[in-house]
């Protein structure tokens, strides 16, 4: 009832989000030209294909021209490019919404292909993996330290722990990978400099997933103490308000054990509007992936912008843009599902 | 909440970040206005990134200092420049320009490479003959090398003038003419037999600067070298404008280079005016145009608010990054895109917060007695809602100046920078990009990293000392 | 038969001004099935007095003593773990002021109210829901109202909620602390008339605290009159209301507002004393219309002047 009800409006809120950005980067496409030449690019490609299919068949250079010069503007035509970039938004936002963007320049799947799709869809789950577990272990330890430091309010570890998030505002996540790289690939050899898997991977699954751990350690925990500061800092700050409600005093006066106070009466209140820190959050923790990826070489999604960038491969940095929106708008409505069930009171 | 300017001061000054703060944003502030003062408009084109003009340094070299924490000294750079003769012999047919170089050379370890250039040479009659003689602490002595100004061109007539719009670099490195002198060099003086690729192999520097043993080993010789460059004339009027001579170091400045030879320190001081400007200008920018959307989306509401409200909810929900990064790429990368860029997606939480602000102030008594008096409505938002909200915007404006500046960062590290602009993003990314950090070129890394968060955090600061002058119920708790 | 007898009992905080005495040597006896009323301006240390009666103490308290005798166990020395075992809830529960905020908002509302009966008296889940069902039925709520959370629920219904809250353990004490000033004047007198029947029907005692003296009087058999901490006067209902005797009860009551004479109210001069300095002799000189010499230096003792009327005032020595 009230729960779908909710839901269904901030899908329908996020879809609408999706929407907008795809045509607005559409727009942007168009009036720039940029569709134009992808499309264009689109077309050379499938008129070459011809061509070679042809050559075999027709001997006669001018008939082959002939033939190839009506297929090229029925496909001029099929495409929409004989119409102005406004007419067809629609069609160029219905190619970016289903990544139907033709292939890459350069950039290549791990296999060798170079459809953008496919390039783009084996490296989710590599971001996806990095973003969570550091996500997780973020929370793990702000969460207990921040409840921690509710109950010593002004001690060391409070003081310590405001500087620190304090500061952590001011480092660019991708400079402590760097640092950490420097340290503990470069000097100590600790760990690897990056990428996922040793060059070779090793063939036992076993070997190679922890393989993928120890490559995994230095991105985990440089966008860990990304966010670990903040994550503390507001689980402290929500705690410590949430500990002085008069609930919390109530429930005391009732009796209930400490422990139950603790846990029902002020964790699990405080929980909703620590969640809603980490919606906020979420587009910062995106961005944090994108550039750990590229300093860590972490083949995911982050890294493949990076790499598009340097090889001006556009239809890449399209989807590429689009597929963090969508992941974006599902993680954030993953959340947003959480904090629905944790916080009656925004049912409507 | 509106509060004397003056007490507002105090204030902030009581704390300990503020002065720490100020402290930091006055030395940023000197260093800017030297830089901007004292550097060439167009320093990223011109110089920065132009790599004919760092010929002459060496290449990733760690900061100078570094010979202080270690005991095998690296030799420093030398660079040896002279407008006038030290001595001028006469000959028969004219004179011989002598220009002699003194270098006491105490590293452990030979020069990285050795060169030298000529500026603005004219000449009337015949081409000028340049020689380069070395002598050595051990009393030995080369002739190094022997080169002749280009001749007349056809249909050319005196004065024929040379390298005034590109001097004359000459490498020793690398010259196989060099090499084929060393070797002979080699043979008579110590008997080692040596064939000139070799000697390029392992650099006519190193055979200049030490003593061989039969195994080919070569050993550092240390003491007094003297370079003369002897020029040979043969008019009056001949002119030799500038003479350089350059031995290489595997040390360099206080900062160090980078791969291509720049020397880091220009670099990262051309940073600061830059990532200031960056910060203030965008974060100034931002705030006046969130905060002035919120006041009107406040005060006026109905429709226009719902309109504004709805577009900061949307631009607001959506990952900033992907999408900057997008419009960068597809825009150019130029600094006031992105300038640009930066403001249209960082206006929409100023505005929904200065808009409740002004939500509660609407209601006041004193806004309500000026529309009775019948004040137009810009004079009531100008006049009478924005000193109250001045206050928290201008901490909202410092708070921001970080973000901004680290996004600027960002997005030079992907590589999407102003190219014409060298930022400390730019240096770290093309530290990053040319592998710097795999072969430990820590000096080229680590600054500008520091550099960001240093500037980042003066904001910081001075926005955690302002926090208790916006934020009176913070004051009186404590 | 006298249930609850405190003695003495002061109750002191240490603040960056100095010692705050809230509650400065109170004496009060509770007999079965009585409602004592107690009444004084905001700032005199009632919800003190009702924090410290369930040792409920925060944490900058400097001196908690004295004697608050239930059954031959004096709270003050009690444990925390044995108060929180055996007292609270259990004998003596309270009703917070401002019931918006006492209720947890994230759990349904019957389960809060059921909660100490899990907690306290092990009992399963379903029969402790069973008994809540029960308490909101006797405090007038409908049974739908079980599932609720609290921010569905109107102010008249939290209150309600509250009270059936303290009173799910049966306990034979409940303290309501100003149970009905955030609530509407039409919804006050519900749950006044809830609160008149549930102690005739349940022959509950009540500390009933407020700053209301007419609503006091509505629902007290005894009434006591805090002033800066003390108890200045004390009495049955009757005798407090018709012959006040401390000048501040006269004041008091002259300055509450009656719809059947056509008195105007007056108002007292001067603010309550400040609790970290409090004035030296009676407290209440300094506002006082009758004051004398030795008010200003002697803290008047307890005079009886009328049998069960008791009374802080230098102007009944001579009548001793």
């Amino acid at each position: 009832m009230g729960l779908a009800r909710t839901l269904t409006m901030r899908a329908i809120t996020l879809i609408a989000v999706l929407i907008l950005v795809v045509f607005f980067m559409v727009i942007i496409l168009g009036a720039t030209g940029t569709s134009d030449k992808i499309l264009q690019a689109m077309v050379n490609e499938e008129v070459m294909m011809l061509r070679q299919s042809l050559a075999k068949t027709i001997k006669d250079p001018q008939e082959l021209e002939r033939v190839i010069n009506i297929r090229r503007q029925e496909l001029m035509e099929f495409y929409g490019l004989t119409k102005p970039w406004y007419i067809r938004l629609p069609d160029m936002a219905w190619r970016v919404l289903t990544l139907d963007l033709g292939k890459a320049r350069t950039l290549k799947t791990f296999a060798g292909g170079n459809k953008v799709s496919d390039i783009v869809m084996e490296r989710l789950a590599n971001t996806i993996i990095l973003v969570t577990s550091s996500t997780v272990i973020s929370a793990v330890i702000g969460l207990i330290l921040g409840v921690r430091i509710a109950t010593r309010v002004g001690g060391i570890l409070d003081r310590i722990s405001s500087y620190f998030s304090a500061i952590s505002y001011a480092i660019p996540t991708w400079w402590i990978g760097i640092i950490l790289i420097l340290v503990f690939a470069f000097f100590f050899r600790l760990f690897p400099f990056g990428g996922l898997y040793s060059t070779p991977p090793p063939t036992d699954p076993f070997m190679r997933f922890l393989d993928m751990l120890w490559h995994a350690v230095l991105p985990v925990t440089t966008l860990t103490i990304a966010s670990v500061g903040v994550w503390i800092y507001t689980t402290r700050t929500i705690v410590l308000n949430t500990a002085q409600e008069d609930f919390v005093n109530a429930a005391r006066a009732r009796g209930l054990p400490e422990e139950l106070v603790r846990n029902r009466y002020i964790i699990r209140v405080a929980a909703p509007p620590i969640l809603t820190n980490v919606i906020l959050g979420l587009a910062t923790s995106i961005s944090g992936a994108i550039l750990t990826e590229t300093v860590f070489n972490w083949p995911g999604l982050g890294r493949l912008f990076y790499d598009s960038i340097l090889v001006m491969d556009e239809v890449v940095v399209i989807a590429l843009t689009y597929i963090f929106t969508l992941v974006y708008v599902v993680a954030r409505f993953l959340l947003e599902v959480l904090y629905v069930i944790l916080d009656p009171r925004v049912r409507y | 909440m509106s509060v004397k300017a003056e007490d507002a001061f105090q204030e902030f000054w009581r704390l300990n970040v503020s002065k720490v703060g100020v402290l930091f944003l006055a030395i940023l502030v000197i260093l800017s206005i030297y830089v901007v003062t004292s550097y060439p408009l167009d320093f990223g084109v011109r110089y920065w990134n132009n790599p004919s003009y760092w010929a002459d340094y060496p290449k990733s070299a760690p900061p100078s200092w570094v010979n202080y924490f270690s005991d095998r000294k690296l030799p420093e750079h030398y660079v040896f420049s002279l407008d006038k003769p030290s001595n001028i012999l006469p000959t028969e047919s004219g004179k011989v320009l002598l220009y002699t170089f003194k270098l006491d050379f105490q590293a452990d370890k030979p020069p990285t490479f050795l060169s030298f250039t000529l500026e603005n040479v004219t000449y009337y009659s015949q081409p000028l003959i340049v020689k380069l003689d070395v002598k050595r602490p051990d009393e030995k002595s080369i002739e190094l090398y022997r080169f002749v100004v280009p001749a007349p061109y056809l249909n050319e007539s005196p004065p024929y003038r040379r390298f005034y719009d590109q001097p004359k670099r000459i490498s020793l490195t690398g010259d196989m003419t060099v090499a084929s002198t060393l070797a002979r060099f080699l043979l008579r003086e110590y008997n080692v037999s040596m064939k000139p690729s070799e000697i390029n192999s392992i650099g006519q520097h190193t055979v200049i600067f030490s003593v061989p043993n039969q195994n080919k080993q070569f050993n550092v010789l240390k003491g007094e070298y003297w370079f003369t460059l002897s020029i040979e004339t043969y008019d009056n009027r001949d002119y030799v404008g500038r003479v350089k001579l350059v031995v290489g170091g595997d040390v360099y400045g206080f900062m160090g280079t980078d791969s291509l030879g720049r020397d880091l320190s220009i670099g990262l001081l051309f940073g600061f005016p830059i990532a200031l400007f960056i910060g203030i200008v965008t974060s100034t920018i931002t705030t006046l145009f969130g905060a002035g959307l919120g006041i009107v989306s406040g005060y006026i509401g109905g429709r226009l608010d719902e309109v504004i409200q709805r577009t900061a909810d949307f631009v607001n929900n959506i990952p900033l990054l992907p999408l900057l990064i997008f419009l960068a790429f597809i825009l150019g990368q130029n600094i006031w895109v992105l300038v640009f860029l930066l403001v249209a997606f960082g206006w929409p939480t100023l505005t929904i917060v200065v808009r409740s602000m002004v939500l509660q102030l609407k209601s006041g008594q004193f806004i309500e007695a000026a529309i009775a008096l019948g004040a137009p409505r810009w004079w009531i938002m100008f006049k009478h809602i924005f000193p109250q909200v001045a206050p928290f915007i201008f901490a909202q404006l410092i708070f921001f100046t970080p973000t901004f500046i680290l996004l600027e960062a960002a997005l030079s590290f992907l590589g999407l920078g102003d190219p014409t602009i060298p930022t400390w993003g730019q240096i770290l990314e093309y530290g990053f990009r040319s592998g710097g950090i795999y072969v430990g070129l820590w000096w080229w890394i680590i600054p500008p990293g520091l550099l960001i968060i240093w500037t980042a955090v003066t904001f910081v600061l001075i926005a955690l000392g302002m926090e208790p002058v916006v934020n009176p119920r913070l004051r009186r708790m404590k | 038969m006298t249930l609850l007898r405190i003695s003495d009992l002061k109750l002191y905080y240490k603040t960056l001004r100095g010692l705050v005495r809230a509650v400065d040597g109170v004496d009060l006896d509770i007999e079965v099935g009585e409602a004592v009323g107690v009444v004084g301006e905001s700032g005199c240390g009632k919800t003190s007095m009702a924090n410290a009666i369930i040792k409920m103490l925060p944490s900058n308290v400097a001196v908690y003593q004295g004697r608050i005798n239930l059954d031959g166990l004096n709270i003050v020395d009690l444990p925390e773990a044995e108060v929180r075992r055996r007292i609270r809830w259990r004998e003596i529960s309270i009703v917070f002021q401002g019931a918006m905020n006492v209720l947890n908002p994230v759990i349904k509302v019957g389960h809060q109210v059921a909660e100490p009966l899990i907690i306290h008296a092990g009992m399963d889940k379903d029969v402790a829901y069973r008994v809540a069902r029960e308490k909101m039925k006797l405090v007038g709520l409908h049974e739908e109202v079980f599932n609720r959370y609290p921010h569905e629920l109107s102010g008249g219904m939290k209150q309600r909620i509250v009270i059936a809250m303290a009173l799910i353990m049966n306990p034979r004490i409940v303290i309501l602390d100003e149970p009905t000033s955030a609530l509407d004047v039409s919804i006050q007198a519900q749950i006044m008339n809830l609160l008149k029947k549930l102690k005739k029907e349940l022959s509950l005692s009540m500390i009933f605290i407020t700053h209301d003296i007419a609503l006091a009087s509505d629902i007290s058999d005894k009434m006591a009159v805090m002033y800066a901490g003390q108890i200045i006067e004390v009495g049955s209902a009757e005798q407090l209301l018709l012959t006040p005797m401390h000048p501040y009860t006269q004041k008091l009551l002259k300055a509450t507002p009656r719809l059947t004479s056509g008195e105007k109210p007056e108002f007292i001069p001067g603010a309550p004393p400040d609790l970290v300095d409090p004035p030296k002799g009676c407290r209440f000189h300094p506002r006082c219309s009758y004051v004398m010499d030795i008010c200003r230096e002697k803290e008047p003792i307890k005079f009886e002047p009328t049998k069960g009327q008791k009374v802080m005032c230098w102007l009944y020595g001579e009548s001793r």
